[in-house]
């Protein structure tokens, strides 16, 4: 069974149509990336398939449960971190996972978040208030509120983008190992094109609100005639051209 | 570990109460961290209180019969409106001012425990504000808050569900008009002051707006707080009158809520908040 089963989503705001059709599937452990130049419907398309924006037309499925219709029970199983998303500044960052712990109706929240801030090196934050972390801290921390439910898809928006390379290249590799071990999905966005190489098993380019090509990494790039995933970004972003 | 051993499933009662508690607890944590919201429990009733209370003194001097009962009675209950219409919509607030209201919408939590959360949470702030009061009032001016009897729990109760249900269109009107719209928030319940009689009887007002006043809880709380404390019965008559207002207060508060999430929704406004 897919986890998630988006089909045709549409949304236009205004004059500007910023979904267009947008189909995708992610199944159990895949790591699929989407990724698009800035504009291109890629949020949009993220906050449709988590409830924040409503689809004018196409249906969201995970689980085999519409999202619509289901809203508590997908919610429950799906979780989401986004660079530009904020956390109560005056909690401690214990206290933020403990409530956001208790927000998922975890059965033993305390215990849930002392394992998460082991699983993150969390420890010597853990009695900071969340506005006096730095920016790549604060993105560990969100990280860690993403995974307090073990989620079964987990959405990510630009995941690593505060991250000093050290920090970046541990929480992929986190990231890779719960897709592998636990059979999370993950959807993520990026403008990191050698991390999207390096994680994703699948990737849908998405320009003007539509998918234009779709594959891996190395398909991507053999289709576009070109020599990694970066130049097929170019080609999109700049000619919006699809390979035949 | 599997889901089923981690979480309570997502319907069951035991789910909703932990969700419910998460908001509680949260906003419990962020007031023991921040000294300016604890020091506010006590500031704006405090001021009220002195300002009001040398007023009455004053007005007493004068031979006015009742007036430090009235008028301390009067700013006590009102201070439960108040609060309780402030509160509820801070903590919506705080959401949005942190940028973590995107967090809360993509959690399993509905709307209905999100608010139950955020009025629970006010309860403690209004409680902690009226044992401050009514010790003040006491000390300072003899004024003893339970001499409004056994009414006083009814009439807190509305003035309570009054300002839950304003504080659901306060946070309304920021779904659908934006941050901008915040200063809703803080002086919608003033609209309702004058109509509600708080610090006069309805009576001096012209005829029409007694008219629109019947229709406020508020009114009849007040109306009754000062029969009680001219000697008379409990007007159980009005404050029932005032408790099915506050039904249809609050289903208009809910159903308006439910139809700007709705619109935020759909028109992408929800997710602005995030940015």
């Amino acid at each position: 069974m897919g986890i998630l089963e988006a089909v045709d989503l549409a949304k236009r705001f205004g004059d500007v149509q910023a979904v267009d059709g947008i189909s995708l599937t992610v199944g159990t452990g895949e790591i699929a990336g989407l990724l698009g130049p800035n504009g291109a419907g890629k949020s949009t398309t993220l906050h449709m398939l988590l409830g924040l924006v409503t689809p004018d037309s196409g249906t969201v499925r995970m689980f085999g449960l519409d999202l619509a219709r289901h809203r508590t029970e997908v919610l429950s199983r799906v979780n989401f971190s986004a660079s530009y998303l904020g956390l109560p500044g005056v909690l401690h960052v214990r206290e933020v996972l403990d409530a956001f712990a208790r927000l998922y109706g975890l059965r033993r929240p305390r215990r849930r978040v002392a394992e998460i801030v082991d699983l993150l090196d969390l420890g010597a934050l853990a009695r900071r208030k969340v506005i006096e972390l730095s920016s790549g801290q604060h993105t560990r921390v969100q990280l860690a509120k993403a995974l307090l439910n073990e989620p079964r898809l987990l959405i990510l928006d630009e995941p690593t983008a505060a991250l000093d390379p050290d920090a970046g290249d541990r929480i992929r590799g986190l990231l890779v190992r719960v897709a592998r071990e636990t059979g999370t999905a993950l959807l993520i966005t990026s403008h990191n094109m050698r991390e999207v190489e390096r994680m994703c098993d699948r990737i849908h380019f998405v320009s003007a609100g539509r998918i234009v090509a779709r594959g891996s990494a190395a398909e991507l790039a053999s289709d576009f005639g070109v020599d990694d995933l970066e130049e097929v970004f170019l080609k999109v972003a700049r000619e919006g051209t699809v390979p035949a | 570990m599997s889901v089923t051993d981690l979480a309570y499933p997502p319907l069951s009662l035991a789910a909703r109460r932990r969700r419910i508690g998460g908001v509680v607890v949260r906003d419990l944590a962020a007031l023991r961290r921040s000294p300016i919201r604890v020091f506010e429990i006590v500031f704006w009733p405090v001021i009220e209180l002195v300002v009001w209370g040398y007023v009455t003194l004053f007005l007493q001097a004068q031979k006015v019969p009742f007036i430090v009962s009235m008028l301390l009675g009067a700013v006590l209950l009102w201070q439960v409106l108040h609060r309780a219409a402030n509160e509820v919509a801070i903590g919506f607030l705080e959401d949005i001012w942190s940028r973590n209201l995107l967090n809360v919408h993509v959690t399993p939590v509905t709307p209905a425990e999100y608010l139950t959360g955020l009025v629970l949470f006010s309860l403690t702030k209004i409680a902690a504000s009226i044992v401050i009061m009514a010790v003040l009032a006491y000390v300072l001016y003899g004024f003893g808050l339970l001499t409004v009897g056994i009414g006083l729990v009814p009439f807190m109760a509305v003035l309570m569900v009054m300002g839950w249900a304003l504080a659901v269109v306060a946070i309304s009107c920021v779904l659908r008009f934006g941050e901008g719209a915040q200063v809703i928030a803080w002086s919608l319940v003033f609209v309702f002051q004058p109509l509600a009689g708080v610090f006069y009887p309805v009576s001096v007002l012209p005829q029409a707006l007694q008219t629109i006043a019947a229709f406020v809880p508020a009114t009849h709380v007040f109306e009754g707080m000062r029969a009680v404390l001219g000697g008379g019965a409990i007007p159980w008559d009005r404050l029932t009158a005032a408790a099915c207002l506050d039904v249809a207060y609050v289903a208009a508060a809910l159903w308006l809520y439910g139809l700007t999430l709705r619109h935020a929704r759909t028109k992408g406004r929800l997710s602005r908040f995030g940015e």
